[in-house]
């Protein structure tokens, strides 16, 4: 029968299609992680990567890492400094330290800062193939950030999951057993010792540097009341050429000033590069409205305390002139015009870096160091440090002694809004007193449980019994 | 071009072959055997010729043929009558019934049945006035017309696709639609919005798994098998079908409330109006708003279409025109489809079959939300005119003009008094007009898709045939999506064009042997196949921002590009499946079926699935001991029990094509971080591969019976159901340790149970008058069996109004989650208690229900689901000399819908309208303390009824007499009046406009509205011609 040639020919057809490699398709658009960090190319790409973590992604998908863009959540708006404007929503349980453990933004939060640890892991695990030269360098840098992201980590949820390594979701234990604080200190103090030895200051605020390495280290050192190391690595910052710069304004709007040690680089216009707190900092600009709003408590403080910092820092809100609003950050240095919301270009894209260490932030801490735990002190290089940082404010009469509720003040006016403040008050033991007045002034109720954030309800719920919650929630 | 031009060169030889030949002209009636009533539409052809033609409505016909020629009479239910031409020129017949063919016949995959020897449970519904529904898409005129289906209009925008639920939902994560399939090719749903409806012939609905399993790995959510006209031999017949009609949106009095009408509540409740309301009234506007964005439309659609052929070759070509104005401001859609089909048999044994079906539609969005401009008070106006603009502010806006969109703010700070001593400021938004945020935006997609097929069928014997099938189908779509600078509030800084485009190539390859053959009393059909698929997919993007001026819409136009975007993936599925149908003396039935799938995003050892099933049946009817029977005509019991399988992959949140494409592998993606300014490119991991994964399994068993009594004057069937989903695909949560939050892997249990009830009866039979009902019924419960470590899931989907869902194991899939409301708080607590529009407020005292005297998450319970526990409909067909009249009820009962609406419309945010403090209730000895106040968006006070009951369609056709139009050359013309949701009940406590209506969100968060599109009501106008 001829037909059955034709048979034979289709059924051929038909297996020469469907060979094995027929349902293993090739990834166009990506590519598999197999065979990958090869050299010296790819483990930087790897680096990268890292920062790229840290700077979030400029979006509102649930599934997004968003960390650096939504921690003022977490830190600022937990603090006396700022609050939502309308109480309103995840946003506005903050305001009053109400967090829920279902609190959504705690979750994002929590999520995106330990993806930025497995970016961070990722790459000291690929070590073997970076060549001779670079290997130390790039493990210095991945070190350096990882330390970064677990020393948030840890004062913002105490006992927290401890990874050096990347993990599989079978790996349940190390996914939800807490370790000790002090366990988790010892990582970041021997990630930043590394960062310290190697790295050097040729690379740029955006990236670590020795400089950035020594100051973070030197706040780890404050935050475990070790203040002699903490001097130490502060005066060698102090001789690395930074300066404070002249104009208070040019910190956050002059992105060449000499005083930022190491900030997180953003561009404008560009959806996977740019950030859009700037605008959620305003009224009705960002996707969020009017969150990070300045407190009363704050408003008042600042007048008087501000001096010349006062303008940059924070002005009345043009649309609505009862409120006040953050002023550090407006969107690629634009106020928004005569309403305060008018923009010649998509605000939502801002490129304002986020900093996080600053020349005047060692200064003061240098002061923090030198009075190592005690009420006041009147040495005189501290007292330098101090007025440095005071007479750009212009407050230039000469100081004699500063006391622990000064250096407080002086930190809260210098560094309004850049995520300090509460960290801030846990490290000088004033959070629970400074705290539960400011909970009683706006009718809120605070107890010493809400410093820490709730481990997110997920991840408890996940860990069928091994993650126990932080108590009060 | 050179193949139209071939089609044009062989459709007019199709004509030129009609015109040869005549001799002598022969009339004649045809009637049936039974009833004595003549037949219209009986087929008469010469055999072995091409010539023929149809009885008319009378049953009468007439023909030109030679003496000794043979006319051949056919109609289906009717045995085929063969009359020898003689010298008489009056041929009457008598066609007998033809029991054999009296039982419809259904495609399944692969291949037809006789439906009385169906096993497994599978609907069919015939073309008979489908296209008639005013709808623009398919599937929405089979609304109510299946049992087990679910067609809900979740959408309601014009164009866009209803969800459809065969038999509840069995998938979590992935696609809970059922697979697609036109005349045997795949496709996806996609291509339900440019089919066109007259070129259906059937659609056929596998419903069970035994029915479905031979679609394997597609066949969980049920197969909707859709059949199109072919090409009929006899003299080219010519048609043109068309209606025109208008829609409306069904609006809600609750949602618009007139200026004095604000008055006059205000005024009963307090005895005076306050400044802001003597205000507004001063302003003198009212605008309807809901008139505004439910502005209504035209719907019309004109079909043409040819076919002819002869006993060899057949061919049908069609053109048709849709244009669908919606009932919504802006949205609009328009299709245009054709097609081509061509059947030939090149001699005995081999067949070709053709078949191109091009189409393009435009598609106009509503780039806005209904809840945006129901929440606006009727005092603010669209436009500013002479009058309005004299209240604007011109300190803070100085240049707004008359023509100008009038905002809110503009209004504020009015010197009520013309004295300065009161500055009344009335906006509660600086958001812009809500008209503007519609007209000023521009969204559309333009799909092109085009369906290609060519079979070739070879029979080895009479017995032994092989099919092959080459099929392709294409998809392009663009989206383009403007925004223009008065569209926000941002003004330049929101505005944008996102343009993207979508090419998605998929092709199948099918090679089917088949084997039917009967020996004595054993009738035996084996089915045994092998197919291939590609699926191929490019896909970019670009996003330009910062437009000053509307001028220039493109991206060579802005600013700034600040995203561009563009990927390509491809998938692959390999499958080899078998079917023998048994049945011995057509009274025992038995069938048995097989498919193995491979698909190409699996692990790598989990790649294939195998789907078997089973069923049996026996025609008690057939059996002696019913044979005699006057009151059983038709009884058979079947039960079927089988597998299917599921592989779409859905990642939560945005989809993620790469991971649901290669979840196997671990996938590297582009990403970049900036250092100096400079952007920086970087690699990032994205995923955690699962190299296990695999199919997600359904098993059902369905037991039924099929039945009709007194000679089927009643008739219908019974099926139960119970169908279990394991091994699901989900996106399932994992530790954040992990550096991701989820992972693509096989979880979890999911039961259907129910059952569905289809009855059919005659009421009246007589020659000129007819009366027939349909009652359809079906009842789903949905309960989540195993949800690993995600059981008990608690999500939300705004993280501003974040009501809850709940995934608990036992209770239905997304049961809506939180408190119940004991009671309202008394108006004397209330701030402001007359401001809003519904005389609403944000909170409620709810209810403790441990107890405990302490309300928290321990007092939250399930609050309903938003799956309905029963859907049915009554249809009546009723044929009364030339007229026919149908109408078909149909309703819904026993879902809940959670109306966020209300949130917007009755303004439960904001600082207005809420509870003065709560301390005065616990003084006033109403609550224990202030936790038992909560807001009501967390409440079941928002968890609202969605049953409904509703005059789906109503129509009211005439078929004009022969006489009146052979004249015209016409041999069939009717027209008809028709009417789609003329009344429409919904629930007490419904405060919405649509409870059909849904927002896309994920399964476990399903059943979620914030207003929606309204119900369409439509009455249209249509007529059909055959010539």
């Amino acid at each position: 029968m001829k037909n059955f040639k034709y048979l034979i020919l289709i059924l051929s057809i038909i297996t020469v299609f469907s060979c094995d490699d027929y349902l293993e398709p090739e990834p166009i658009s990506t590519a598999s992680t197999e065979n990958f960090y090869r050299n010296d190319d790819e483990i930087l790409g790897g680096i990268f990567n890292i920062y790229d973590g840290l700077q979030g992604v400029n979006d509102t998908r649930s599934s997004s890492n968003h960390s650096t863009q939504i921690e003022f959540y977490v830190t600022e708006m937990r603090s006396d400094n700022t609050r939502s404007k309308n109480n309103e929503g995840e946003a506005g349980q903050f305001d009053t330290f109400a967090v829920q453990s279902t609190n959504g933004l705690v979750a994002d939060h929590y999520r995106s800062f330990y993806n930025v640890i497995f970016r961070a892991n990722t790459v000291l695990e690929n070590l073997e193939n970076a060549s001779d030269a670079n290997r130390d360098k790039f493990e210095a840098e991945a070190k350096f950030l990882r330390a970064y992201v677990y020393f948030n980590l840890v004062r913002l949820y105490g006992d927290i999951p401890l990874l050096d390594r990347t993990i599989t979701p079978d790996e349940v234990e190390i996914s939800y057993t807490r370790v000790p604080t002090a366990e988790v200190y010892d990582l970041i103090v021997s990630d930043l010792t590394t960062a310290v030895e190697v790295l050097d200051n040729s690379n740029g605020r955006n990236r670590a540097s020795k400089a950035a390495a020594q100051a973070l280290l030197a706040k780890v050192y404050l935050t475990l009341e070790e203040y002699l190391p903490a001097q130490q690595l502060l005066e060698e910052v102090m001789q690395s050429g930074y300066s404070l710069a002249p104009n208070f304004n040019d910190v956050f709007y002059n992105e060449s000033n000499p005083e930022v040690i190491f900030a997180i680089g953003y561009k404008e216009g560009i959806l996977l590069d740019s950030q859009n707190f700037s605008a959620e900092f305003l009224n009705g600009v960002g996707r969020t409205v009017g969150v990070n709003y300045v407190t009363d408590n704050m408003l008042a403080f600042m007048n008087t305390n501000a001096g010349d910092r006062l303008e940059t820092s924070l002005r009345a809100d043009p649309a609505q002139p009862t409120e006040t609003q953050v002023a550090k950050f407006f969107p690629n240095g634009d106020s928004g015009g005569a309403d305060g919301r008018t923009f010649s270009f998509d605000a939502r894209l801002a490129g304002n870096d986020w900093i996080v260490l600053r020349y005047a932030d060692v200064l003061l801490m240098h002061v923090e160091a030198i009075m190592a735990g005690a009420d006041e002190t009147s040495n005189a290089e501290a007292l330098n440090s101090f007025q440095l940082v005071r007479d750009r404010a212009g407050f230039t009469d000469p100081v004699s002694s500063v006391d622990k509720e000064d250096l407080l003040a002086e930190r809260r006016a210098e560094l309004a809004f850049e995520n300090h403040r509460l960290y801030d008050l846990m490290r000088f033991g004033k959070a629970n007193e400074i705290l539960g007045d400011f909970a009683i002034d706006i009718g809120a109720n605070f107890s010493s449980n809400d410093l820490l954030l709730p481990i997110p309800q997920l991840e408890i719920s996940l860990s069928n019994g091994l993650m126990q919650q932080n108590p009060g929630y | 071009m050179k193949i139209l031009k071939g089609l044009h060169i062989i459709f007019f030889l199709f004509l030129s072959a009609l015109t040869l030949a005549q001799d002598v002209t022969i009339t004649g009636k045809v009637t049936g055997e039974s009833d004595g009533l003549p037949i219209p539409g009986v087929n008469i052809l010469i055999q072995g010729t091409t010539k023929g033609t149809v009885t008319n409505f009378d049953g009468n016909y007439s023909i030109e043929a030679k003496k000794g020629q043979v006319l051949l009479f056919s109609y289906t239910g009717f045995k085929i009558q063969k009359v020898t031409v003689g010298d008489e020129t009056e041929i009457n017949v008598t066609l007998e019934n033809d029991l054999e063919q009296l039982n419809e016949i259904v495609v399944i995959g692969y291949g037809t049945q006789k439906k009385k020897n169906l096993t497994g449970s599978v609907s069919k519904v015939k073309n008979e006035n489908l296209d008639e529904i005013p709808v623009a898409r398919a599937d929405e005129a089979l609304v109510g017309k299946v049992s087990g289906v679910n067609i809900q209009n979740t959408q309601g925008e014009a164009g866009t696709a209803p969800t459809i639920q065969i038999r509840g939902v069995g998938s979590i994560s992935g696609d809970t639609g059922p697979a697609i399939v036109i005349d045997g090719q795949v496709v996806d749903s996609g291509f339900l919005t440019n089919l066109d409806m007259n070129e259906v012939e059937s659609f056929e609905v596998l419903k069970d798994a035994s029915s479905a399993a031979i679609y394997g790995s597609r066949g969980a959510n049920g197969v909707i098998l859709i059949t199109t006209k072919t090409g009929e031999s006899g003299r080219t017949r010519f048609s043109y079908d068309n209606f025109i009609g208008f829609k409306e949106g069904l609006q809600n009095d609750l949602l618009s409330v007139t200026v004095d009408e604000w008055a006059r509540r205000e005024m009963a409740a307090t005895g005076m109006l306050s400044e802001k309301t003597q205000y507004k009234q001063l302003i003198g506007v009212d605008t309807p708003w809901q008139e505004r964005v439910l502005n209504g439309g035209m719907i019309q659609s004109h079909s043409f279409s040819a076919s002819g052929g002869n006993d060899d070759t057949k061919f049908r070509t069609s053109l048709n025109y849709l244009h669908d104005e919606g009932v919504l401001l802006t949205d609009d859609f328009k299709k245009y489809n054709f097609r081509v089909r061509f059947d030939t048999k090149l001699n005995r044994k081999f067949r070709i079959w053709a078949d191109l079906a091009p189409s393009y539609s435009e598609t106009r969005r509503f780039d806005g939300s209904t809840h945006d401009v129901l929440r606006q008070p009727a005092w603010l106006p669209l436009y500013h005119d002479e009058n309005t603009i004299q209240f604007v502010d011109r300190n803070l806006y100085p240049d707004v003009q008359v023509g100008d969109y009038a905002v809110q703010r503009h209004f504020d700070n009015y010197d009520l008094f013309g004295d300065g001593s009161s500055l009344v400021d009335i906006s509660t938004t600086n958001n812009t007009n809500p008209g503007a945020k519609i007209l000023e935006r521009d969204r559309n997609d333009y799909r092109f898709k085009i369906r290609g097929n060519v079979r070739a069928e070879y029979k080895f014997t009479r017995d032994f045939k092989f099919k092959a099938r080459f099929a392709g189908d294409y998809q392009s779509r663009r989206q383009d999506r403007w925004t223009g600078v008065e569209a926000s509030r941002l003004g330049t800084a929101g505005s944008s064009l996102e343009i993207s485009n979508e090419n998605r190539f998929h092709f199948q390859n099918d090679n089917v042997f088949t084997y039917d053959k009967r020996i004595g009393k054993h009738d035996i059909n084996v089915v045994a196949g092998l197919s291939l698929e590609t699926y191929s997919t490019k896909f970019e993007s670009a996003q330009g921002t910062g437009y000053t001026s509307d001028v220039f819409q493109t991206l060579t136009a802005a600013p700034v590009i600040a995203n561009a975007f563009s990927e390509a993936y491809e998938s692959r599925i390999f499958s080899m499946f078998g079917r023998v149908n048994y049945n011995f003396d057509d009274k025992y039935l038995a069938s048995v079926s097989f498919r193995r799938d491979g698909f190409s995003a699996f692990g790598v050892n989990n790649k294939f699935g195998t789907f078997p099933a089973a069923s049996v049946g026996w025609v008690l009817s057939e059996e002696k001991f019913l044979n005699e029977s006057k009151l059983v005509n038709f009884l058979k019991l079947r039960v079927s029990y089988g597998s299917t399988g599921n592989f779409s992959i859905v990642t939560t949140g945005s989809r993620n094509r790469q991971l649901e494409s290669y979840p196997f592998l671990s996938l590297l993606g582009p990403t970049s971080a900036v250092f100096g300014d400079i952007v920086t490119p970087a690699f990032n991991p994205l995923n955690i591969s699962d190299p296990n994964l695999q199919w997600e399994g359904s098993v059902e068993f369905n037991p039924a019976v099929d039945f009709g009594l007194l000679n089927d004057k009643i008739s219908g069937s019974l099926d139960f159901y119970r169908r279990v989903s394991d091994q699901m695909i989900l996106d399932l949560p994992v530790s954040s340790t992990t550096g991701f939050s989820s992972v693509i892997t096989n979880r979890g249990e999911v039961k259907n149970q129910g059952f569905e009830l289809e009855l059919r009866t005659k009421n009246v039979n007589k020659p000129k008058i007819r009366w027939q009902t349909t009652f359809i019924a079906s009842r789903n419960e949905n309960e989540l069996l195993d949800f690993g470590e995600s059981n008990g899931q608690i999500s939300n989907v705004d993280t501003k109004r974040p009501a809850e869902w709940i995934n608990l194991e036992g209770n239905p899939i997304a049961s809506f989650y939180g408190f119940v409301v004991d009671e309202d708080i008394p108006a004397e607590f209330i701030n402001n208690p007359w401001e809003r529009l519904g005389q609403t407020n944000r909170e409620v005292i709810v209810k403790d229900l441990n107890g405990d005297g302490l309300i928290d998450d321990d007092d939250k319970t399930i609050l309903g689901d938003p799956y309905p526990d029963l859907i049915w409909s009554i249809t009546n067909d009723f044929k009364i000399y030339n007229f026919d009249v149908s109408f078909m009820f149909q309703g819904s009962h026993g879902a809940e819908v959670r109306n966020i609406g209300d949130q917007y419309v009755f303004r439960h945010f904001g600082g207005s309208s809420t509870v003065t403090n709560p301390l005065d209730l616990v003084d006033a000895g109403i609550i224990a303390n202030d936790t038992f106040i909560k807001e009501k968006i967390f409440t079941n006070s928002i968890v609202q009824n969605a049953s409904y009951v509703a005059l789906r369609t109503v129509s009211l056709g005439y078929s004009i007499p022969d006489k009146v139009i052979s004249d015209f050359f016409i041999t069939k013309a009717r027209v008809y009046l028709s009417g789609q949701n003329l009344m429409y009940l919904t629930a007490d406590g419904y405060t919405g406009l649509n409870p059909e209506a849904i927002r896309r969100t994920s399964p476990t968060t399903f059943g979620y509205q914030r207003l929606g599109s309204p119900i369409n009501q439509t009455l249209t106008l249509g007529v059909n011609i055959e010539f």
